[in-house]
């Protein structure tokens, strides 16, 4: 602890101490203890707080019963925890109302718990009870009266207390723990109904996940049993957890993959016309399902389906998911949802029809099934269901009923499914059903760039722009692109009143005419009017356009331009940048200003080549490109932005210059210093700027004024100042006390105000 | 037991991150999703893993709802929609929806100028957050799903803000989010119907104050910045972008006019345009004034104001400058903040409450010298001013709108623990309900007792007039029959029909009990006391000896018995159906207490 913090320290807890001194802003604790955590990571506790006992005056003061905030009372209470994390001296308690208190509370316990086990622990293979030291033997009896409790608050304090320890710490001693707990958890699974089941459901997650406890074969009875035992929408989470296990019973695997799919078997044998229809589950327990599982009420049967849902879409890329995985039944099962919802399918079951009144027009479920669909396009299918899928996203982009979260969303599967068409590396070539449905989705991305909503004008960009970059330069797209009027309703889209969509529409123009395909349209009422290029309607809205996205947008394109050698700017790179650079150069969006440097970055990688083990470029490169630089008036933009108030503008500066520095100066060698009349200017130019000052522009520069005035400066000092955030000082811990010591007594009645 | 459950994860005794979780006839809703500015990494954001612990947030949550643009409201949105992973829909006013983003990305460009700022969303996860966003209308009742439905309030404060009332069949909530029960220069007052819900959960930031005339500060503001630009001084008011914002410049805008003065004001980075453009959209959401004055001239219109150019600071003379951030943490406030710190004419007015860990901050609590980087001290020789312009309702204000709303309970937010403890001891007194103000974290249950309609049978109805007695609105009548319960609908119908319905065959219950006496005659001759017993005592019943000798009272049967071990002891069996139920208990307990000595 540095001596001014260990100064103000005193008088900062007898203010803590003081219940009518009310702390103001209440992440100010929270700052502190991150301090201590600091602090007591660095040196030992037990000598902080012989060295500070005003640090233990305060804690023996809180244990008091006395008028304290919870906020002090949770504060001193995790610093306690901060403390008994390596030593032990404290007391508890954990009944406090608020959850907050009773977190931490929890928390000190777990550590009291730890470390008093720790010890005995160390060359046991698993301590008995009687081994314990009594503050152990106290926690945990204190644990067995509220698991045995019937109050059901008590039990899920307990629960958590349990599922943090289980899930911190991995000590020989948790064994001993657990067999003797067990047995609780286990009754608690007996009762009707099973209390507090989402803090059972973690706990038992927590101990299958530990490394010391998962061998042990009565857990697998307990989840079994839990499984079993709790409602198909509680279980839901647990199945999915002993799903994603690296190591679990095989028997028990089955038996959480059945929770899951069993809502999802449900609408297949719903749906079934026939015999031949595909089943998810086999045998009795699908049988079983069919009768009728399902929740009658609406929500709960969505909010079943959902997570359901939700659950198999998280366990679809893990390498341990169940195997065999059902891909083909899963996929008639999303398909066969989303037709329920969009009302297109005809059940002839009473089943069906039921689910089928259930789930029409559901949003919630509409987007789940095609979060869904969409991830199930990394596995395989049986051509005529990939042919259903295609129908069926194809159904939802174009019927007016879809809302625009549920578009977006269809949007999203339809191209994980063009991707996954197309998967054979080095291939780009559309699949062949991409291909039918290629003439239909611009027919339909056509009418959905002209929709009122701008989320959908902005959705429908998004997926041409991705379109475009994947398949820009394959054949069959681009004459189905070309027959289309999506270029020219993007080129419209640059003048949408709402910015995000200007900013979509300019990142699909980049793309588009990146690979030609922004074709020039006919103007028949003004043949003569030369038709703007890209590259000016790019800039047209980097200099006019009000709104910071768009001009970033455009910043980003003529950046990856550069970069790949787009035509129009690989004509001539000089002059397309040149105004580039001094638009950004002058934008009131400091992200603008930032792009600009990185513009400029590309370029002189360009001229100069990249940083590389030989770094310095031949001098006669260098003249030129010095010239270039400062024909385009970077220099100056750099300069300039290396004492930008906005602190990314500055740094991007201070990139770049060294940059330019390192190209500059062969290594080795020490070049003279030029002292020049110029070089005088300049650097008082600088020196003007620093203390914040704008004054006059610097006006041309020869090279050699350029590499002098690089040379004499020390840009490493200023990057690493430039790498500490802007509020460092602020932030540091004696700025904290300083802060917290200042405001007592001066809080008048600004302390509870806002916004 | 159906209840309503509220946790407040933020704003429960605090004026931080407003976060609130109410349960209500199952169905969960978040009511805002605020930022806390004060810290740098996901602490800023209000502590989700109490609801993430089992499951997605999407499956938990019905909806979300955000009351107005602040960001201690909305800031932690895109974190919680696109970083979290909540994708149900988002509900706010058009207003609301509109400037939501603009704060959000100013923000995040302040984060990210800042540095060191960890985990922040992007500009992307902002355009994604926005479009789950259901915008509503005021006083349109919005259908959520099947149960749940949401209607929108005028509550002043923002432009944008609004109450809104939550309801699942007869139960309702009704959360004001940030309110003012006055009107100001450019809003009008917060406004609800009584529609007496069973829990009002109300913002408590001036819980004790009743504020003084807002037309003082507002001179006194003006006297001071007067009085600074006559002496040639410089006045820096750090703002957010939009917001209370507008009402300083109007309040400048007309004294600059009214008194003719030359001094420029400017407003930094070109957002008077922007809140022009918004405010011109939104203008039926303004007070009665700007609606009407707004063809002849509008008020967002600024003559005086100018947009600022970072050059402008370094002229020379005095000036008015609105510059962001409001707390002086990074960028172009704090930038000129320093220019100017060193000189005693100039002045910096900060109009909103700043957290640790700023140059705000530091100045508000008094100090006067800050460490700079490398090692400086800036010496603020400038005067420092704070004054509130925050628009809540005062403690008359509050009690007004309980009065207007008529809750059955009201639960206290948005404040400091203290002043809630006065306000609630206030609110249970004056309107006798119960008031509640939980700590973060801390759940508070109330039980309800949802009414539920159920429909009676003609027939019923009918047999019942037949007894004779009309209806009457203000007596409430017994009135006995068989609840059905089918297709989740309710019927009371006669038990006949209902046996007929359900295809049940009738049958009889009888209760049965003994009554050991001390006795040693015989039976016979006991059941004939028994008999002249009851027949004395129960004169207005039908009491019979039948010649099997068993007694009977109405449907009440008495059978006298010998005890097959104690001779001495006499055994009644007594036993009666469910109708005689009253009579049959009675008959028992007459029973116990033995029969009269024979004369």
């Amino acid at each position: 602890m540095d001596p001014e913090c260990a100064r103000l320290l005193p008088a900062l807890c007898a203010v803590l101490a003081d219940p009518r001194q009310p702390v103001a802003d209440d992440t100010c604790l929270e700052k502190l203890l991150d301090w201590f955590k600091a602090v007591t990571g660095a040196g030992s506790s037990l000598l902080l707080l012989q060295e500070h006992p005003c640090l233990v005056e305060l804690l023996f003061h809180v244990l008091k019963p006395q008028d304290l905030s919870s906020r002090i009372l949770s504060f001193t209470l995790r610093l306690a925890g901060i403390f008994a994390a390596q030593e032990n001296c404290f007391q508890f308690l954990q009944g406090d109302p608020s959850l907050f208190v009773a977190s931490a509370a929890g928390q000190l316990l777990v550590r009291v718990l730890d470390l008093a086990l720790r010890g005995p622990a160390e060359g046991h293979v698993c301590p008995q009870a009687w081994d314990w030291p009594a503050c152990a033997r106290k926690v945990v009896c204190h644990l067995e009266d509220c698991l045995r409790s019937e109050a059901a608050p008590r039990v899920t304090q307990a629960l958590h207390v349990l599922t943090t320890t289980f899930g911190h710490c991995h000590g020989l001693w948790t064994q001993g723990l657990w067999a003797r707990l067990s047995p609780l958890v286990a009754r608690l699974l007996e009762k009707d109904p099973v209390p507090a089941p989402h803090a059972l459901v973690d706990l038992l997650l927590s101990v299958a996940r530990s490394s010391v406890l998962s061998s042990d074969p009565g857990l697998w009875e307990t989840a079994a049993q839990a499984l079993s035992r709790l409602s198909p929408t509680q279980a839901g989470p647990l199945a999915a957890g002993i799903l994603k296990l690296q190591d679990c019973p095989q028997a028990l695997r089955i038996q959480a993959f059945r929770i899951l799919l069993q809502p999802l078997a449900h609408v297949l044998e719903a749906a079934a016309q026939g015999p031949g229809a595909p089943r998810l589950l086999e045998g009795a327990a699908g049988d079983l399902m069919a009768v009728d599982t399902f929740p009658p009420s609406r929500s709960a049967c969505v909010g079943l389906l959902c997570s359901a849902l939700a659950h198999l879409e998280l366990l679809q890329p893990l390498p341990q998911r169940p195997s065999p995985w059902p891909q083909a039944p899963l996929l008639a099962a999303a398909v066969t949802i989303l037709r329920f919802c969009n009302g297109s399918a005809a059940p002839s079951s009473e089943a069906g029809s039921r689910l089928c009144t259930m789930l029409v027009g559901c949003v919630r479920v509409q987007r789940a099934a095609l979060d869904f669909l969409g991830v199930l396009s990394q596995g395989l299918g049986p051509q005529e269901l990939v042919t259903q899928v295609f129908a069926i996203l194809l159904e939802y982009l174009v019927s007016p009923d879809s809302s625009p979260t549920v578009l977006k969303k269809a949007f999203q599967a339809t191209l994980r499914w063009l991707l996954s068409s197309a998967t054979p590396p080095g291939c780009c070539d559309l699949e062949p059903y991409a291909q039918l449905v290629l003439g239909e989705l611009l027919a339909v991305l056509q009418k959905r760039l002209c929709s009122p909503c701008w989320e959908v004008r902005d959705s429908g960009l998004e997926f041409l722009t991705q379109m475009t970059r994947r398949w820009g330069g394959q054949g069959s797209f681009r004459q189905a692109l070309l027959g289309s009027e999506v270029p020219e309703l993007t080129r419209q889209l640059l003048q949408d009143p709402e910015s995000y969509v200007r900013a979509s529409a300019v990142a699909a123009v980049g793309q588009l005419s990146s690979w030609g395909l922004l074709a020039a349209p006919s103007r028949p009422e003004h043949p003569d009017v030369p038709q703007k290029t890209p590259l000016e309607e790019l800039l047209l809205v980097l200099t006019t356009d009000s709104e910071g996205f768009p001009r970033r947008a455009v910043m980003r394109v003529f950046t990856e331009w550069l970069r790949d050698g787009y035509a129009d700017v690989a004509k001539d790179p000089e002059q397309s940048v040149a105004p580039v650079l001094q638009a950004a150069s002058r934008d009131l969006d400091w992200e603008v200003r930032v792009q600009g440097l990185e513009l400029a970055l590309v370029f002189l990688e360009q001229l100069l080549g990249p940083l590389g083990p030989s770094t310095a470029a031949p001098p006669g490169a260098l003249t030129q490109a010095l010239q270039a630089l400062c024909r385009v008036q970077l220099f100056e933009f750099a300069l300039r932005s290396l004492f930008d108030c906005d602190r990314p503008v500055a740094q991007k500066s201070c990139d770049l210059l060294l940059f330019l520095k390192a190209k500059a100066t062969p290594s080795g060698s020490q070049q003279e210093v030029g002292d020049g009349p110029n070089v005088a200017s300049v650097e008082a130019a600088l020196r003007r700027w620093q203390a914040g000052e704008q004054g006059q522009p610097l006006g041309e520069l020869a090279p050699e004024t350029v590499l002098a005035v690089l040379r004499s400066m020390d840009l490493e000092a200023l990057r690493d100042t430039l790498a500490e955030s802007s509020d460092h000082v602020e932030r540091s811990p004696q700025s904290l006390l300083q802060d917290m010591l200042a405001t007592v007594g001066v809080l008048g009645d600004n302390e509870a105000d806002c916004y | 037991m159906p209840e309503i459950r509220v946790t407040p994860l933020g704003a429960g005794q605090d004026v931080g991150r407003s976060c609130i979780l109410v349960s209500i006839a199952g169905k969960n809703v978040m009511l805002d999703c605020g930022m806390h500015m004060g810290f740098s990494d996901d602490r800023r954001f209000p502590d989700f893993s109490y609801i993430t612990r089992s499951g997605r947030l999407t499956d938990f949550l019905d909806c979300v709802i955000i009351s107005h643009f602040h960001l201690d409201h909305c800031g932690a949105l895109p974190y919680f929609s696109e970083m979290v992973g909540y994708d149900g829909p988002i509900y706010m006013t058009q207003p609301t929806q509109a400037i939501c983003p603009i704060l959000l990305e100013d923000y995040r460009k302040i984060a990210v100028d800042k540095k060191g700022e960890a985990n922040f969303f992007t500009s992307q996860m902002i355009k994604d957050c926005m479009k789950k966003v259901v915008a509503v209308h005021l006083h349109q009742t919005v259908q959520v799903d099947d149960e749940l439905e949401i209607k929108a309030y005028y509550a002043g404060h923002v432009l944008g803000a609004a109450m809104f009332q939550i309801k699942v069949g007869s139960e309702s909530v009704v959360y004001t989010g940030d309110y003012n029960m006055t009107p100001d220069r450019h809003l009008g007052a917060a406004w609800i119907d009584k529609c007496r819900p069973n829990l009002l959960i109300t913002e408590s930031t001036y819980a004790t104050t009743i504020r003084d005339s807002k037309r003082c500060r507002e001179r006194d503001f003006l006297k001071k910045v007067h009085e600074t630009v006559e002496r040639g001084g410089k006045v820096l008011i750090p703002v957010f972008a939009l917001g209370r914002a507008q009402e300083l410049c109007i309040l400048l805008e007309t004294f600059w006019e009214r008194m003719d003065l030359k001094a420029p004001i400017y407003f930094s980075t070109g957002l008077t345009e922007k809140a022009n453009h918004y405010y011109k959209l939104f203008i039926p959401w303004t007070n009665q004034k700007i609606r009407k004055t707004f063809v002849q001239r509008n008020m967002f219109e600024f003559k005086h104001i100018k947009a600022f150019d970072r050059a402008f600071a370094d002229s020379p003379g005095p000036m008015v400058v609105f510059a962001t951030p409001g707390m002086l943490h990074a960028g172009q406030s704090l930038q000129i903040f320093r220019k100017w710190a060193g000189n005693e004419k100039n002045m910096v007015i900060m109009p909103g409450y700043c957290v640790q860990g700023t140059v705000g901050h530091k100045i508000l609590s008094g100090q006067r010298k800050l460490e700079m980087e490398g090692r400086q001290v800036l010496e603020v020789k400038m005067q420092v001013e704070y004054m509130s312009f925050s628009a809540h309702a005062d403690a008359k204000g509050i009690m007004q709108l309980v009065g207007q709303a008529e809750p059955e309970n009201v639960l206290l937010v948005h404040g400091e623990a203290k002043k809630m403890e006065f306000l609630k001891q206030k609110i249970e007194q004056e309107f006798r309900v119960n008031c509640y103000m939980p700590a973060n974290g801390e759940t508070v249950t109330l039980p309800t007792s949802p009414s539920i309609p159920v429909g009676i049978s003609l027939g019923l109805l009918k047999r019942e007039m037949a007894q004779g007695l009309l209806p009457d609105a203000k007596k409430p009548r017994l009135l006995h029959g068989t609840l059905i319960m089918k297709d989740s609908n309710f019927r009371l119908v006669s038990s006949e029909q209902a046996l007929k319905e359900l295809g049940l065959a009738e049958h009889q219950l009888r209760f049965t009990c003994r009554v050991h006496l001390h006795d040693t005659r015989k039976e016979q001759e006991m059941a004939m006391r028994v008999y002249s017993h009851l027949k004395s005592v129960l004169k207005d019943h039908c009491v019979q000896h039948l010649p099997d000798g068993s007694v009977t009272v109405e449907s009440i049967l008495v059978q006298a018995a010998a005890h097959s071990e104690d001779p001495g002891t006499k055994v009644l069996l007594v036993s009666w159906t469910y109708q005689d139920e009253e009579l049959g208990s009675y008959l028992t307990s007459l029973l116990k207490k033995g029969l009269p000595q024979a004369s």
